[in-house]
């Protein structure tokens, strides 16, 4: 090269490994356009609940008593889920290349998306737990309907509401997120490897449990941690996905 | 004084079987534009990615101000890279991106991006997937522009835009660089419309540096030589040719390096016409002789 080039400019300062401020900008992109993670939900909850009224106007219109109309079973209050998981996908197919040519790193853009993650299943356990007490003071919305009055839900209070519905929620968007963290770095070779060895491992758990007779134990073991344990171990899965999503982010890359 | 903003040394990239990139070592200096020029599928859109840490090499060395790029954030924000196949997130518009956008570059402008808006006429509310071609360069160009990152990445910003487009970018680039200098790569395979862009002419080929030097250079470079034949051929008898067209009983030979004010003199006196090559006439020369001997790599890209 020429003779005038002096050694290479040297990074002025290496910067901190705790960056709120990058972490908290990926949060803010996940939010500027409000649709993906608020408005599209709020459109699939607030659909769901229309469909419910008008079975109960109907059911109510037929004439069949409130106690067996079978509201319990609806999975309607679930129905933003299948949304959401998608959402999670999108997370680190679509927006992960994007935060990489703005110039984030993996390591920032995982812990922002965590971080939006844990955010939005505040909001929707909030929501959700309240609609549910709603639900139960207007009495079904006046016409004996329950959307939220269900599924597990049915009889819990607004603690445990919201708590199941966070567990569940931040499961989820996490596990979309983190099966597309190895297809950002496997391809499709990952995407089989990943859906072959989870099958063995769920093949392994039934012929574990089914060899030792151990399914009526796995039962009581269940029933008695109950409802809030259950959904203690969605949560720690949920942050398994966590930590696993980040340790193959790290090395994963855009097309 | 000028300081080496990154620098390459044996970088290799392999995808399975295919060497992407093969051992190439070049520099880029500080407030300088560079152009990363080869065929398609020559490995400048792997060249732009390793040297934003978008992938990791698989061989030799790779530094950006001073440090491998990926995974530090005190290198990669000063870097703008908006690839030709970028992806957005879902449903995003340009007015998100450009909302986005001084979250992440600290150098942005608001006021000039909004002003490449209007010359672009990009409809900022349409959703980008709805875009065209031309509109999704012009959305790569705002940005890479309006960031002013002191290491900026343009690919392929030609693509589908129109003449006037293409012309707006050219006068914009030029004067917001005499203004703000910074080091620019950009990437294109349409050489003769970025010719007078650039500084410094990095051409590769199959993963190879074929030519690394100051545009002026590459431009005065080579000359090309046509007439009879027989007095063609006797005048370039000890020249390196790079490039020959036959038309009947005429020839036009390409001659690298520079002729001499007396070699000038005799082609007058032999009835000779010496013309310039453009840079784009000169790649052809070099690349299309490269690769026709190995059809074989070809295929493997």
């Amino acid at each position: 090269m020429t003779a005038t080039v002096t050694a290479p400019t040297a990074v002025a300062e290496p910067s901190s490994r705790v960056r709120p401020n990058e972490i908290w900008r990926i949060v803010r992109l996940h939010t500027v356009n409000p649709s993906i993670f608020f408005l599209v939900p709020a459109l699939v909850l607030g659909g769901a609940w229309v469909i419910t009224m008008v079975i109960a106007l109907i059911l109510l219109g037929a004439g069949v008593p409130m106690e067996s109309t079978g509201f319990e079973y609806s999975w309607a209050v679930l129905s933003p889920q299948w949304y959401l998981i998608v959402v999670g996908v999108q997370a680190v197919s679509y927006t992960f290349p994007f935060a990489l040519g703005f110039g984030a790193t993996r390591r920032d853009y995982w812990i922002g998306t965590g971080v939006m993650f844990a955010l939005a299943s505040l909001l929707y356990a909030v929501v959700i737990a309240t609609l549910l007490v709603v639900e139960r003071a207007t009495g079904g919305w006046g016409i004996g309907a329950g959307m939220f009055e269900a599924l597990w839900y049915v009889g819990a209070d607004w603690a445990i509401a919201f708590y199941t519905t966070f567990a569940l929620q931040l499961l989820v968007l996490f596990i979309g997120a983190g099966v597309t963290t190895v297809f950002m770095r496997w391809r499709m070779r990952g995407m089989l490897t990943l859906a072959a060895g989870g099958v063995v491992v769920i093949l392994a758990i039934i012929a574990a449990f089914t060899f030792s007779e151990s399914w009526d134990e796995l039962g009581r073991w269940l029933a008695s941690i109950g409802l809030v344990g259950v959904f203690t171990l969605l949560l720690v899965k949920a942050l398994a996905w966590a930590v696993a999503g980040f340790l193959v982010i790290r090395r994963a890359t855009p097309r | 004084m000028t300081s080496i903003v990154a620098s390459t040394r044996g970088l290799t990239k392999r995808y399975g079987a295919f060497t992407a990139i093969d051992g190439i070592d070049f520099d880029l200096e500080e407030g300088r534009i560079y152009g990363l020029l080869g065929r398609n599928g020559a490995g400048k859109t792997t060249v732009m990615q390793l040297l934003t840490g978008q992938i990791f090499p698989d061989g030799g060395t790779l530094e950006v101000f001073g440090r491998p790029p990926a995974e530090h954030a005190d290198v990669l924000r000063r870097l703008c890279f908006i690839a030709e196949s970028q992806r957005y997130p879902e449903d995003f518009t340009p007015a998100h991106v450009f909302a986005a956008a001084p979250w992440f570059f600290e150098r942005w402008d608001a006021a000039f991006a909004e002003r490449l808006v209007a010359d672009f006429r990009l409809p900022v509310k349409r959703r980008i997937k709805k875009l065209s071609r031309g509109q999704l360069s012009a959305v790569g160009v705002i940005v890479g522009l309006a960031s002013r990152a002191p290491l900026t990445f343009f690919d392929e910003p030609y693509l589908g835009l129109d003449a006037v487009a293409r012309h707006l970018f050219y006068d914009r680039l030029l004067e917001d660089y005499a203004e703000h200098p910074r080091t620019i790569l950009l990437s294109t395979h349409l050489i003769d419309e970025v010719a007078n862009l650039l500084e410094h002419v990095i051409l590769i080929d199959q993963g190879r540096i074929l030519l690394d030097r100051d545009a002026e250079d590459v431009r005065g470079s080579a000359t090309s030589v046509a007439g009879p034949r027989a007095v063609v051929e006797r005048f370039v008898a000890e020249r390196p040719v790079i490039g020959r067209d036959d038309i009947g009983g005429l020839a036009s030979v390409t001659v690298d390096g520079r002729l001499d004010r007396d070699e000038r003199i005799r082609a007058a006196e032999l009835g000779l016409e010496l013309a310039p090559v453009s840079l784009q006439q000169l790649i052809i020369h070099l690349t299309g002789a490269e690769t026709a001997g190995t059809p074989e790599k070809e295929v493997a890209a």
